[in-house]
């Protein structure tokens, strides 16, 4: 299995080059025989990738340290599971997994487009095979080869980092990648589209449900990650703005900012250029985000050791993709002719736009700040770094203006709205936003601290208590509208409400699925303000004795350290790769009322010589109440169970509306799959629904369900 | 084009107020990022770089871990290029589960803080860059 994966790799290259020519003469010359020739390769190169990643598995499952790549990811205790992640834990597997997904996606696109859209095909098919062959030329060429032997074979492997044993961290990493790979589809039909002439709305019809695709995968794959953080890394925090996690963010925003602009493209014909420019820096950003991780270049905990080698051969492809995409884009510009023009300022498109421009307004502030110690060192000699401080100063106001918007872009008129419009759809949501602010403020939740006695003025708070203000706004404009399509829906069709509120989701699902998405961001964003409440207090303790934590909600908790367990290695856990476990106990009492116990540990692992901590945590709907074993003096003594050795000390975090943040994500992810659910078959429906949008007509549309 | 005015102005607007507060940001809350050895240069040009919060990115020195009596983290860090420039580092708090001192391992960590008068970094943040994502080269693996 080993051999033949090897040599899976090897042979995939000529095959994905071979495609990539086939594919681009077949488009050039219209041959069908050789774009026949080209799918094909398209299918091979996959069958190959599979072959290759089937390989390194077999290594992992039986432990054959004879290759770097399983000797640094693993050794013979790793659970099975682990092992089968050991594809992507690494450097080298995860550029195989990579591309594994994206000849996966390519397929798929080939597949079920072979029959239709022969004019864009034969690009589609050279402009994958062509970025398969980049990544096949990183694995095979840049010291990344999964397959690359130590020279002997060592009796056992190093481990996997007990951090990233962990079930968050084995759905994390495949969720991103697959959101990264399956944005390659989208600029693939758009250079088709380029090179092809059809410049119409076609293309974007064809990938719609793909950038949806890849748009939910990237946003669960980043909620899967700040869960990961909350839960395993154990700072109490879920985002630190770190490059890694930066470059995560940078292509979602892109997406999130294109899914919105090609809205307009499809109903007035506006936007071309934006839109071809907006694909190509959003999979530019894709390619960015693995360069990022991969290079080194920036510091990063998250980062691969620095590669420079593979550094240069991903900032050349990136400038082949940047260069020949600009090239295209101004060879066509005569094609791409806007077909309307934006009326006025007080309208859809005009809210939309402004939209992309806050939305790149983030995104340029995160590149930024992520790239500033490189351009700092270029210009100035001196590496100079800015951090959370940076990013969050910059980013909360542009994204509360974000916010705001997501409120007025859905019910605002197209093309121009009148007062009467603005007045009826406004009036009662701004009016319970400013509801909302008051009865906060009235119960305490004031832009300014109290400090012994003086008040100091709070920007965070001040913060806090506008995003509350303002997602209630949203949350209003989503409601209502909701509401007054289901009373139409049940009145028109004389439908239960029940029903008829199904129906209505199910008649136009890109719609209202796109409003359960912004009803997440509204619950995450409230999820984010209500960290500016967080209670942090660090306390040792006897056993016996207790804390009393203040909830910013008015309650108090008193925890107790009850006792500490130790488990050493014995032979029940013989066959894990712990070491030792040391469980603290905890029992809550809340305001007096005993709570469920809670328990945090330090783990010691064969293989690491660092213990790790798992935290406790009981979560409520208003707050989280997080329990951190920070340290314990004598460790080997708690673990050898002496007397007198358990003192411990403990960090208590209380973390109001935490919660919030995971609940918006999976808002999110159900709006998300509302969305992308293909057609349900024989429900009645005529034709197929997403047509809807692209039949939407040029006459002037009315905004919300019930019309103007 | 006076239909599109008060648009333009809006993106104008907009836009301006994006770069403005990337600029502000960037003035006030940048950081010096120096490896040891930049550092003791830099405060050698001027010594107000004492007073100033820095972050350090450097190798810790294996075996050099020690915690006082009054649970202050200590330990010695070298710059990852120049291995003769060593800095004693203070920390009070708790160090991630990654932090390491071993002999085979190789941990590089970003420190946050000041580089007092004595010439000792005191840290008030410490990161580690987990050691596992390192690959071991094969003599280091044979050796171990």
């Amino acid at each position: 299995m080993n051999v033949l994966g090897e040599l899976a790799l090897w042979i995939a290259l000529p095959v994905a080059l071979l495609g990539a020519i086939l594919g681009f003469v077949a488009g050039h010359r219209q041959r069908g025989d050789l774009q026949l020739g080209a799918e094909r390769s398209v299918y091979a190169v996959f069958g190959l990738t599979i072959l290759a990643s089937a390989g390194i598995i077999s290594n992992f499952l039986y432990d054959r340290f004879e290759y770097t790549y399983t000797y640094s990811y693993s050794n013979r205790e790793l659970a099975t599971w682990y092992k089968i992640a050991g594809l992507w834990s690494g450097q080298r597997g995860s550029l195989l997994f990579w591309l594994l997904f994206l000849m996966l996606f390519a397929s798929i696109a080939v597949w079920t487009n072979r029959r239709k859209n022969r004019e864009f095909m034969p690009y589609v098919v050279g402009t994958l095979s062509t970025i398969a062959s980049f990544f096949l030329v990183v694995l095979l060429f840049a010291d990344v080869n999964p397959y690359l032997k130590l020279g002997f074979t060592p009796p056992n492997g190093a481990g996997l980092n007990p951090q990233l044993q962990s079930y968050w961290m084995t759905i994390h990493p495949p969720m991103l990648y697959m959101g990264f790979t399956s944005f390659t589809v989208p600029f693939a039909f758009a250079i088709a589209a380029l090179l092809s002439g059809r410049l119409d709305s076609r293309w974007i019809n064809i990938t719609r449900r793909w950038i949806l695709l890849s748009w939910f995968f990237l946003a669960i794959g980043i909620v899967l990650g700040m869960r990961w953080a909350y839960e395993e890394l154990g700072w109490g925090g879920y985002w630190f703005w770190d490059p890694v996690e930066n470059a995560s963010m940078l292509p979602w925003l892109a997406a999130t900012a294109f899914l919105h602009s090609i809205q307009i493209q499809e109903s007035r014909g506006m936007l071309k250029v934006w839109n071809m420019a907006l694909v190509l820096f959003t999979f530019t950003l894709t390619i960015f985000a693995t360069f990022l991780t991969r290079s080194g270049l920036i510091e990063s905990v998250h980062s691969f050791a620095q590669e420079l080698k593979i550094a240069y051969i991903f900032l050349a492809f990136m400038s082949f993709i940047v260069g020949s995409g600009i090239v295209l884009i101004m060879w066509r510009l005569p094609k791409l002719k806007s077909e309307n023009q934006i009326e006025s300022f007080l309208s859809r498109e005009s809210a939309f736009m402004f939209n992309n421009l806050i939305l790149l307004g983030i995104l340029f502030a995160v590149l930024w700040g992520t790239l500033f110690p490189l351009i700092s060192e270029g210009v100035t000699g001196t590496k100079i770094t800015v951090g959370p401080p940076f990013f969050n100063r910059v980013n909360i106001p542009i994204g509360l203006i974000l916010l705001a918007l997501t409120g007025i872009g859905p019910v605002i008129a197209w093309r121009r709205a009148s007062k009467q419009n603005i007045k009826k759809n406004f009036t009662l949501p701004v009016g319970i936003g400013l509801g909302v602010m008051a009865a906060l403020f009235a119960v305490g939740v004031r832009p300014f601290e109290e400090a012994e006695g003086v008040r100091v003025f709070s920007q965070s708070h001040a913060y806090a208590l506008a995003t509350f203000g303002i997602a209630s706004f949203v949350m209003s404009v989503i409601v209502i509208e909701f509401f007054k399509g289901t009373r139409a829906r049940a009145r028109i069709e004389n439908e239960p409400w029940p029903i008829a509120f199904l129906h209505l989701i199910e008649r136009n699902r890109r719609r209202w699925g796109g409003y359960v998405v912004h009803a997440g961001i509204v619950v995450m964003f409230a999820g984010w303000a209500g960290s500016s409440f967080n209670v942090n207090i660090r306390q040792t303790l006897q056993v016996g004795e207790s804390a009393v934590i203040p909830s910013p909600l008015g309650h108090d908790y008193k925890l107790t350290y009850e006792g500490m367990s130790t488990t050493a290695a014995t032979a029940a856990n013989a066959n894990s790769n712990l070491a030792f476990q040391l469980v603290a106990l905890l029992r809550v009492e809340k305001d007096g009322k005993v709570q469920d116990n809670l328990t945090t540990e330090k783990r010691g692992y064969i293989a690491q010589d660092q213990p790790t901590t798992e935290v406790g945590i009981d979560s409520s709907f208003l707050e989280d109440l997080y329990v951190i074993l920070s340290d314990v003096p004598n460790m080997r003594g708690a673990v050898q169970n002496e007397p007198g050795a358990q003192t411990a000390t403990f960090t208590f975090l209380v973390n109001p509306l935490v919660g919030w943040v995971w609940y918006g994500g999976l808002f999110i992810a159900i709006g998300g799959l509302i969305g992308l659910w293909p057609t349900l078959t024989g429900a009645g429906e005529p034709a197929r629904t997403p047509t809807v949008a692209a039949a939407r007509p040029r006459r002037p549309v009315p905004a919300g369900a019930a019309g103007d | 084009m006076p239909k599109n005015a008060r648009f333009l102005v809006g993106l104008v607007a907009v836009a301006g107020v994006v770069t403005y507060l990337i600029v502000t940001g960037l003035t006030d809350t940048m950081q010096y990022y120096l490896t040891p050895s930049e550092l003791v240069a830099k405060v050698d040009a001027d010594p107000t770089v004492h007073d100033m919060g820095v972050k350090v990115g450097a190798r810790i020195v294996p075996g050099s871990y020690v915690k006082t009596a009054a649970g202050v983290h200590t330990f010695t860090v070298e710059d990852p290029e120049k291995l003769t420039v060593t800095m004693p580092v203070e920390y009070e708090g708790d160090l991630p589960d990654t932090f390491n001192d071993q002999a085979d391992m190789i941990v590089d960590a970003v420190l946050d803080g000041h580089y007092r008068n004595d010439g000792v970094f005191v840290a008030t943040t410490v990161l580690t860059k987990c050691g596992s994502r390192y690959e071991a080269s094969p003599e280091a693996i044979k050796q171990g």
